[in-house]
């Protein structure tokens, strides 16, 4: 049609060759590789190639396992949930990469709430607030919303400091991490004496009536920990959500070019409090999974039980390019190489260190963004914006 | 006559420091087109976006339809039928025409729980045909020509049931074609009953579009006359507040040595596509040598390659004698070469720098302004100060960041800054885009001091009237080659069109060689193909040739390139950058063509 469009394709159609040339490449190595295994089965390279197939096979038989997927779904429910927010903070124009501090509130909390209140699975009763009605609840309920509270107002904050004050959305996503890293074990000092918290239980499990009984995905999808059940109903109605509501609309539209949105009078703030709060509670929801529906303690050490879970979430939305559904399939995957690198430590053969296992993530989101190359950040994403400036 | 549409009463706007309406009267009649005209900075953008509600006037009362309102925010203006088209499309790329369209209105279903999107797109293709627009409403955004994302903005606001539309500068991002559709569905929307204003600083388009035109100057009203009742010159005096010579004289050149050789230079692409194609020319001190052509033929990379901002694949730039092929930007500036850059924002100035910064620029490691790698802040301040005071940007405030600065404005210290390098040659591309008139007369003005100077001068522009006339010899530059060298004051507009679409119409004089003092000067014996055995003629006073053999050899096989390169051929018009000053002219030279291949 027009020339711009064909030079933009013509240098499309190049950067494509170029893919295409490191994918051939690539396998071409592997074909290399595999040929000297096969006639120099003794030499180092050869080695190291039966080695790789052997590890390769041995991860196929134990990643199948239904102890290991079930582990997988498990592991992805904080990455899922903190990734489904980072989507929604994103795609409105706040890079959020505060989600670490999020769920590091948010475990926490909703761990010290519910051994306040008697851990155990006595019911409580929650008194009318404004509009909403008594209500009785077990504990851990009541600790899994006051976390999810808690991941949201430090949200909150965070959205006030970046849209109201302007400040950098990056530093002040980091400082979010770093409150929540100082804040949570301190507090767990103060009242257990140590950084871990005494155990509380967890949310058990749920099984979903009918689904349940669905051959082979039944029990591993619908029989599980409730907050593997709420990330499966949040990954479709996140990309409703994004993709077919006005809301929606409205939140691509800020992230892509706030003013567009700006002249066609709706509140560009208001918009990018709404995403930056969703990702609060979304995060408050996968904090408060890992450590009352999973691990039933909050644990201080190092770099807490969150352990960067929330920027391989960051990885893994920009891996899905910013869809709900690519999100959560990469938090599984994520999950899933956590889960198997467990395993296979406990086989002799494989002692692989934890800590290289733990950069797959980062090199896999490397090795994808130069392969597949579609992911595309929204064109205003960092950037401040303020009405009826130029 | 009925009510008037809009009626704006001593609107008065005040930012910190400036008067951007100084209590302005406007008027716009139902079902007209009304021109706000004015240079940049005169308080056209202000005035509207009080009218669509983006600033609140500190004084002065608005009525729209007779009735008296008040706009806090744009969707009070939008509820009481004002629309604005921004002069940057406030469209969401990514996304389709109807979702831009409906954005902030989106029809829903389910309860609001869902966009009815078939409705969205069924509702918008409706009201594109009801105003005879071409517009595909599932296509997105990123797909489309700038022409057609226009479009789509007037749709934003009809869908919003505007009745009083506002076009911020709807030309500068358009091709002469594409303006031409527009000022169509300007009158569609007129024939419709809508009411339409649009900013604007050139005089021409005014003329042409509008009904009534009404001229801003410093944020005062300075008056309203009906278009078909005034000329040219009664509205740039009106627009300037003196008497503007649309013409500029010039003394004849009085050309020296060579300053600039170029020799074979070739550039490619990252394609690996020539995009200068065996390039030579040389450029005397005391004469301006212009490029002219539609831009994208490589007059950019021709530039960059002169200038040091990439190595050309080929040839040769001598400057004062001395191979710089490789030289740095450093080098090349300690030397003499200023450059005046295509794009004033990305290349001539740090934007959130303040003007002291800025005027440093290119100097920031040299004596007077450094010395052991300490910049010397009064010096540059005060040398900011000479270049603010000589130059006349406004605001004269060294401290005020460029962002703050009007595009105009930017650009006069940009060319002050370069000029005041003490060059042995200067390099100016399109020095006077987006400039207004005013500021126009008085680049064009230092550029021939400069060269009265006893400087070099390479110009480059698109602007066929400016070339024609600041020029001593213009290179016309089709495809990455030049097509001819001719004495600007001796060959015709239609002449001019006819190279710059790749042809060498008869009887053009060739002046690739230079007009030199005398004999026996080197560059005599270099001359392009394309002016075929040119160096045997000699050089002389006059130094030129007319070769016919040059004349037809390009002609009979250029035909086709010819319909490519063609501004009034829709399909090229639509989406490249032509330059060519009137879609006029193009058609003209069309013509000229086409009787001559008969």
């Amino acid at each position: 049609m027009s020339s711009a469009t064909d030079v933009r394709r013509a240098v499309g159609d190049w950067a494509d060759t170029k893919r295409r040339i490191a994918g051939l490449a690539v396998l071409a190595a592997v074909v290399l590789w595999a040929l000297v295994g096969v006639v120099l089965p003794s030499s180092a390279v050869g080695g190291a190639f039966w080695w790789t197939l052997g590890l390769t096979a041995d991860a196929v038989r134990i990643g199948t396992r239904e102890s290991t997927i079930r582990a997988a779904l498990r592991l992805s429910v904080p990455i899922g949930f903190a990734a489904l927010g980072g989507i929604f903070a994103e795609k409105s124009g706040v890079i959020n990469i505060g989600l670490e501090g999020l769920l590091i509130i948010s475990a926490f909390t909703g761990v010290l709430v519910t051994d306040l209140l008697g851990p155990g699975t006595g019911w409580l009763l929650v008194p009318a607030i404004g509009p909403l009605p008594a209500i009785a609840m077990p504990s851990i309920w009541i600790g899994f919303l006051a976390a999810v509270l808690a991941s949201t107002l430090l949200a909150l904050l965070f959205a006030v400091v970046c849209i109201e004050f302007r400040a950098d959305q990056i530093i002040a996503g980091l400082a979010v991490w770093l409150i929540a890293l100082g804040l949570a074990p301190f507090a767990s000092r103060v009242v257990y004496g140590t950084v871990n918290s005494d155990g509380v239980g967890t949310l058990g499990t749920w099984t979903v009536p009918g689904l349940s009984a669905l051959p082979v995905v039944g029990p591993i999808l619908f029989q599980a920990a409730p907050t593997v059940l709420m990330l499966l109903v949040a990954v479709p109605a996140s990309w409703y959500l994004l993709n077919r509501t006005t809301f929606g609309r409205w939140v691509r539209a800020s992230g892509e070019n706030p003013k567009a949105l700006d002249t066609a009078g709706v509140s560009v703030h208001r918009v990018r409090y709404a995403g930056v709060l969703l990702s609060g509670v979304l995060s408050g929801i996968g904090g408060a999974g890992l450590s009352l529906g999973h691990v039933g303690l909050f644990i201080g050490n190092g770099q807490t039980m969150v352990n960067g879970k929330g920027f391989i979430a960051i990885t893994a939305y920009l891996f899905g390019n910013y869809n709900p559904f690519g999100a959560f399939g990469a938090s599984v995957l994520f999950a899933g190489l956590d889960a198997l690198q467990i395993r296979l430590q406990q086989l002799p053969a494989y002692d692989i260190p934890e800590s290289l296992v733990q950069t797959i993530p980062f090199v896999t989101v490397i090795v994808a963004l130069v392969l597949v190359g579609r992911t595309r950040l929204p064109a205003a994403a960092g950037e401040h914006y303020e009405s009826g400036e130029e | 006559m009925s009510e008037p549409a809009v009626v704006m009463e001593g609107i008065t706007k005040r930012f910190p420091g400036v008067v951007a309406n100084d209590a302005v009267d406007f008027r716009v009649e139902r079902g007209t087109v009304h021109a706000l005209l004015g240079e940049n900075g005169a308080g056209k953008t202000t005035l509207m976006n009080v009218l669509y509600g983006l600033y609140d006037p500190d004084a002065g009362r608005i009525l729209v339809d007779g009735e008296e309102r008040s706009f806090d925010t744009p969707r009070d203006a939008i509820d009481a039928g004002v629309g604005m088209i921004h002069q940057h499309f406030m469209l969401v790329d990514p996304m389709t025409v109807a979702e831009n369209v409906v954005l902030g209105n989106e029809p829903s279903k389910w309860f609001g729980l869902a966009v009815d999107r078939e409705r969205a797109t069924r509702e918008v293709r409706e009201l594109a045909e009801a105003y005879g627009f071409d517009v595909d409403p599932t296509a997105t955004i990123e797909e489309e020509s700038v022409g057609v994302q226009q479009r789509v903005e007037i749709l934003k606001a009809l869908y919003r049931g505007a009745d009083v539309l506002i076009l911020d500068e709807p030309t500068a991002v358009l091709t002469p074609q594409e303006v031409e559709d527009l000022f169509a569905v300007l009158e569609e929307l007129t024939a419709e009953g809508k009411t339409v204003v649009f900013i604007t600083h050139k005089l021409g388009e005014a003329m042409e579009a509008a009904d009534d035109i009404t001229v801003l100057r410093d944020g005062e009203a300075v008056g309203t006359v009906p278009a078909a009742e005034t000329t040219r010159e009664e509205l740039a005096e009106l627009m300037v507040g003196r008497e503007v010579l649309l013409e500029v004289d010039s003394d004849p050149a009085r050309p020296g040595d060579v300053a600039l050789a170029a020799e074979g230079i070739r550039v490619e692409d990252h394609r690996g596509v020539d995009v200068v194609d065996g390039v030579d020319f040389s450029v005397r001190e005391g004469e301006v040598f212009g490029i002219a052509g539609v831009d994208g033929n490589g007059q950019a990379e021709l530039v960059e390659a002169i200038t040091g901002m990439r190595v050309p694949d080929d040839g040769t730039v001598g400057f004062l004698g001395v191979d710089v092929t490789r030289a740095s930007r450093r080098e090349r500036i300690d030397a003499g070469m200023a450059y005046v850059p295509e794009d004033r924002q990305e290349r001539g100035l740090v934007m959130d720098f303040d003007l002291v910064e800025n005027g440093l620029l290119g100097s920031q490691h040299s004596p007077p302004f450094a010395s052991g790698g300490v910049i010397d802040w009064d010096r540059s301040r005060d040398h900011a100060e000479a270049v603010i005071e000589t130059f006349d940007v406004r605001p004269g405030d060294p401290d005020a960041e460029a962002e703050s600065l009007s595009g105009g404005n930017q650009q006069k210290f940009v060319v002050g800054r370069e000029f005041s390098r003490d060059p042995a040659l200067i390099v100016a591309s399109h020095p006077t885009r987006g400039v207004d008139i005013g500021s126009i007369e008085f680049i064009h003005r230092q550029l021939l001091e400069m060269r009265d100077d006893g400087r070099a001068v390479v110009l480059v522009s698109s602007k066929l009237d400016e070339v024609r006339q600041l020029s001593d010899r213009l290179a016309v530059m089709y495809e990455g080659e030049f097509v001819g060298t001719v004495d600007p004051d001796a060959v015709s507009e239609e002449e001019l069109g006819l190279l710059m679409a790749g042809e060498r119409p008869d009887g053009v004089e060739d002046l690739t060689v230079p007009v030199s003092p005398g004999p026996g000067d080197g560059e005599g014996d270099r001359a392009p193909e394309v002016t075929g055995p040119a160096g045997s003629d000699g050089p002389g006073p006059v130094g030129t040739t007319t070769n016919e053999d040059a004349v037809a050899a390009p002609g009979s096989d250029g035909s086709e390139r010819l319909d490519e390169g063609e501004p009034s051929d829709g399909d090229a018009g639509e989406s490249e950058d032509v330059g060519t000053p009137t879609p006029d002219e193009g058609s003209d030279a069309g013509a000229t063509r086409r009787g001559d291949e008969e």
